[in-house]
């Protein structure tokens, strides 16, 4: 057929790897059911004079991308993303690409939509074709007639396998750019770099020292309480024993933040380490690369989690929650793994920045029109832990450049370390709207919503993504660092603050030892 | 030289290829040096000069000779080593019988008469070295003289096919040095001469406590009360991380903290240091501990792109605290007691008995671990069984001590008693802990040792001043809380007609009071 030729055989072949083709997508079986379901929602027009420029490949290759590289890898999961509406919404959605420095081409994105477009329409119309020469087949004909049909048919039927590889490669390159499209931003977010963040709230004040300090790192040597040494051989810089006191320090801090935030009808959870590494994608992270945070397991798809965000984000993955069910609110320990690539210089000293550290993460699922005000909540009850343990800290409003793709927004705190002398941060809160869910495939069926008839199956109202937010309870070698760093004293121990001595067997104070 | 052509080409420039880069000879061999040069040169200092040139061209026809001889792992056979175990050879050689009987006892598969026939082969090479260094000497001596042209010259020509000779006889040194280590290092731990002989049927019960609580109802087992409950979610996990792992979700969560808590200031009140340790760490120290971190059956996890591995249990990165250094004797015993989470990949395990939380890939686990002076390891072995035990009776368990049979025991262990308790649900004995004595067997290859002290009168030969040579100390490591099995021992044990499940006394100052986990209502 005509249209094969434009596909540019030898250039298409050589950019894709046949290996790369192997998710569920190409395989017969899903295709004809993905392209049945289109067909429901476009109706059939015939705009063929467009199919031609849609399919010079070429013009795909020349476009310029910023990962050239990954431009053909087969993306092994697809994210409901709502092109619609990206394409609706073009200048809102061209702005916030700009005002937080991603590196998402919004036009290559709307050029692949309206060439997927399309395509379907075009392989719509060729099956619309064929049923047409198959129903003419039905009924009696003369051998001639059929012949001339059977070779219609056989043509129509090699332009069709020729268009579904296309829009097949297509989609899969939508998605592939799509994906890198950073959620939309709130609109209080501050427009900038990291210095354009707002300070929210500024909570205590910087402790008064009537003798010289020391830093945690310090303390940790003198107390006998933290051993970088012997960790850097048996495992390699920036990891650490915790010993005597620390060690129920670190079990005192996860106890009781985990009692704290369960009072607040939290769901605790423990949560598996290892996830599949398209778990850590859908929630927004990259765990392949040159600069990647992610360990991954020799010889499996699976990597270590660097936050619980991932194995709670994933608890839900792929399902259609009761709108009753919502809001979940999950309070969620784990170790955390991260290799800290690129991280160097002074703000990496000591327990700041390591490579494994016990973390209480909170996350809730809710519907979207709560998840500004479960944000309010989230970043209420880190204040209401950083204050009654004591600590002067400041609550930002992170600047757009300074947010990560899927958050909406992101309110951080800043503690002061006395030791480090400077403020750092302690924790992270972030509504993530439904960038995770869209991936990760997590809805919820509101209930009487017989208002949208149109699309409802029967009474039932179709579903909706929805919110996911995060926010860090503890992030326990940071608050070790506070710990000891604004509690030390000058005979060189370190007061407990009350609310953790429950948790640690009345231990008040942490002594050095008399040897 | 002749010698030469008796190595055999290829296979020795193979084997050539894989030893000289990268290789950091550990203590016994270059304890002062990264290059080759340096670490023979030590050598006379250790051993006495002779020649035995007679030997040479058989211990030489090193390739051929290795390479016929069957291995169970003939395709590792080459790979360099990253490190070497202070393996006492010449203990060996003098104990072959013993050694031999215990290889035997404990199905190892380790090849002693390979081991001694290495031994003996690197030995004379070392000698025909010496000997060699020694000539080389004569001739440089020589030439440091008045001499006429053409004797130089003849000098000149001899130091140099020497060197040649010595070249290729330290390389061959440094190959049958690692070959031995790698047989050698097959070599399991002695064992106590109390072990019984013989396969796992043949572990001797050493004590039962309590007995089988009687139920008038029928009972759950953990799974199903994990379900009811609201504890335990194994098909989520299933999905974001694959099977055998979990999430533990309500009370559940409560009860690990309060069993870590609880096991934690017990053990520390017995005089452990409480530790949180790594769990990534290098892959050598997980081989240095006895494990096996690479290979198709490999319980280890491994990072990609790196030297390094997942811990599978705190004795690991605990094992590797004190690693390379000489401690002081005042400072034994060190005791400590770990938390950590580990991570198995239980490669080839199936069947019920992985039902459940009974076999999972990831855990959290309380780990006690000695450090001690050689004559001690028996008595702290006792103690170790001793706390286990008392920590399972007070959480009311039923279960029985085991003094674990030789074939049941793994390479590093000396001696080894297993704690088996009793899960209603299951509806059988389940490992719930493990005390094993490893002697010197771990610190013999994590470089531990310690100075005895007032030690001027013992061995004055080989003391530098008053110094008593060091010794290897001994390392013990016992489970004190194996969260998952402890779990099921909670739940199937302590479950109620109504579906409840009671918290053990112990444990409820730690989970804020918590006596009994109820069915939710909804």
């Amino acid at each position: 057929m005509g249209l094969q030729c434009c596909l540019g055989g030898l250039k298409l072949v050589s950019s894709i790897p046949p290996s790369s083709y192997s998710s569920s997508i190409l395989r017969p079986k899903t295709l004809t059911l993905a392209l049945l379901l289109h067909r429901h929602q476009h109706s059939p027009t015939l705009p063929l004079p467009f199919i031609v420029r849609a399919l010079s490949s070429p013009a795909i290759q020349t476009t310029p991308s910023s990962l050239p590289d990954e431009k053909f890898v087969k993306p092994q999961w697809k994210a409901s993303i709502d092109f619609k509406w990206i394409r609706d919404d073009k200048v809102a959605m061209a702005a916030n690409i700009e005002n937080r420095n991603s590196s998402a081409n919004l036009e290559l994105v709307l050029e692949l939509y309206e060439k997927m477009l399309t395509v379907q329409k075009e392989v719509e119309l060729l099956r619309a074709e064929r049923n047409v020469v198959a129903n003419k087949m039905k009924g009696k004909l003369e051998p001639a007639e059929r012949q001339k049909l059977i070779e219609e048919g056989k043509n129509i039927k090699e332009g069709l396998v020729s268009l579904e590889e296309d829009l097949l490669k297509l989609t899969d390159e939508l998605q592939q750019e799509a994906q890198r499209i950073p959620n939309m931003s709130h609109p209080d977010v501050p427009v900038g770099g990291e210095d354009c963040s707002v300070v929210r709230k500024m909570v205590g004040s910087p402790q008064v020292f009537g003798f010289p300090v020391k830093d945690h790192l310090q303390l940790g040597r003198d107390l006998d309480l933290i051993d970088f040494d012997a960790a850097a051989e048996v495992s390699g810089s920036k990891f650490y024993y915790l010993k005597n006191a620390a060690v129920l320090l670190e079990m005192a801090l996860v106890n009781w933040t985990i009692a704290q935030v369960m009072r607040r009808g939290f769901t605790p959870l423990t949560t598996p380490e290892i996830v599949r590494s398209s778990i850590v994608e859908k929630c927004g992270f990259q765990p392949r690369g040159e600069n990647t945070q992610v360990y991954s397991i020799e010889g499996s798809d699976q990597c270590l989690i660097g936050t619980a965000e991932i194995p709670v984000g994933g608890i839900h993955m792929d399902s259609i929650l009761a709108e009753t069910s919502l809001p979940l609110k999950y309070v969620a320990l784990s170790h955390c793994f991260r290799t800290e690539a690129g991280a160097a210089g002074t703000a990496t000293r000591g327990l700041y920045r390591v490579h494994q550290f016990s973390k209480v993460e909170m996350f809730i699922l809710c519907r979207p029109e709560e998840s500004n005000s479960y944000h309010e909540e989230l970043i209420r009850i880190e204040e209401d832990l950083f204050s009654s343990l004591g600590f002067h800290f400041k609550i930002l409003d992170m600047a757009s450049g300074d947010l990560g793709a899927p958050a909406y927004r992101k309110f951080d705190v800043e503690a002061w370390m006395p030791g480090l002398g400077r403020f750092g941060e302690i924790s992270s809160a972030s509504n993530c709207t439904d960038y995770q869910s869209r991936r990760l495939g997590i809805r919820y069926r509101p209930e009487a919503a017989s208002t949208i008839p149109t699309k409802g199956k029967g009474n039932l109202a179709p579903p909706q993504f929805v919110h996911t937010l995060n926010a860090t309870a503890c992030a326990v070698p940071r608050m070790i660092v506070c710990l000891l760093e604004n509690y030390q004293q000058e005979d060189g121990s370190v007061v407990i603050p009350e609310p953790l001595r429950p948790f640690m067997g009345g231990l008040e104070v942490i002594r050095p030892k008399s040897s | 030289m002749g010698l030469k052509c008796c190595l055999g080409g290829t296979t020795f420039h193979t084997l050539k290829i894989a030893v000289i880069p990268s290789s950091s000879y550990s203590s016994t061999f270059r304890p002062l040096s990264k290059t080759l040069t340096l670490g023979p040169l030590l050598l006379p200092r250790l051993h006495k000069l002779s020649s035995l040139p007679q030997l040479l061209p058989r211990a030489l026809s090193a390739a051929p000779a290795i390479q016929a001889t069957p291995s169970p792992n003939p395709d590792e056979r080459v790979v360099k080593l990253q490190w070497k175990a202070a393996i006492d050879f010449k203990w060996i050689r003098d104990n072959k019988a013993a050694v031999a009987a215990n290889v035997k006892n404990r199905n190892s598969n380790a090849n002693l008469e390979l081991v001694l026939e290495l031994y003996e082969r690197m030995l004379n090479v070392q000698k025909e070295v010496e000997r060699l260094r020694a000539e080389r000497n004569v001739v440089a001596n020589k030439m440091k003289g008045k001499l006429e042209p053409s004797e130089r010259q003849k000098l000149i020509e001899e130091g140099k096919i020497l060197k040649e000779g010595l070249a290729t006889l330290e390389e061959d040194l440094i190959a049958v040095t690692d070959e031995l280590q790698q047989e050698a290092q097959r070599i399991p731990n002695m064992t106590h001469p109390d072990v019984p002989v013989g396969g796992e049927d043949c572990s001797v019960l050493r004590k039962v406590v309590g007995s089988p609580r009687m139920f008038r109802f029928p009972i759950k087992d953990h799974v199903q009360l994990g379900k009811d409950l609201d504890l335990i979610e194994f098909d989520a996990a299933a999905e974001v991380s694959g099977s055998k792992f979990y999430y533990l979700k309500n009370e559940a969560v409560l009860l690990e903290m309060a069993l870590i808590n609880w096991t934690i200031s017990e053990v520390t009140r017995r005089g452990f240091t409480p530790l949180i340790t790594p769990e990534i760490v290098r892959s050598s120290v997980v081989e240095k501990c006895g494990f096996q971190p690479r290979g198709e059956n490999t319980q280890v996890y491994s990072i990609e792109g790196s030297d390094q591995c997942l811990i599978g249990t705190a004795e690991i990165p605990v094992g590797g605290i004190h690693m390379d250094s000489i401690l002081a004797e005042s400072a034994l015993p060190l005791k400590y007691v770990a938390y950590s989470h580990c991570f198995r990949t239980e490669a080839g395990a199936a069947g019920t008995a992985t039902r459940g939380l009974y076999r999972v890939h990831q855990f959290s686990k309380v780990e006690m671990f000695i450090l001690c002076r050689p004559e001690e390891s028996d008595s702290y072995h006792e103690e170790l069984i001793g706390i286990e035990e008392h920590l399972f009776s007070s959480l009311g368990f039923h279960f029985k001590t085991l003094d674990m049979a030789s074939v049941d025991l793994g390479a590093p262990a000396y001696r080894k008693f297993d704690i088996e308790a009793w899960m209603p649900g299951l509806g059988r004995f389940g490992e719930i802990s493990s005390a094993s004595s490893c002697t010197d067997y771990q610190s013999r290859r994590l470089g531990i040792r310690y100075r005895p002290e007032a030690s001027s009168s013992s061995s004055p030969k080989k003391g530098k001043g008053n110094l008593a040579p060091t010794q290897f100390v001994h390392t013990l490591n016992a489970t004190a809380c194996a969260v998952p099995r402890m779990m099921i021992c909670l739940l199937e044990n302590f479950q109620q007609d109504d579906g409840s499940v009671i918290i053990p006394e112990p444990l409820r100052p730690f989970t804020g009071g918590l006596e009994v986990i109820t069915p939710k209502s909804r």
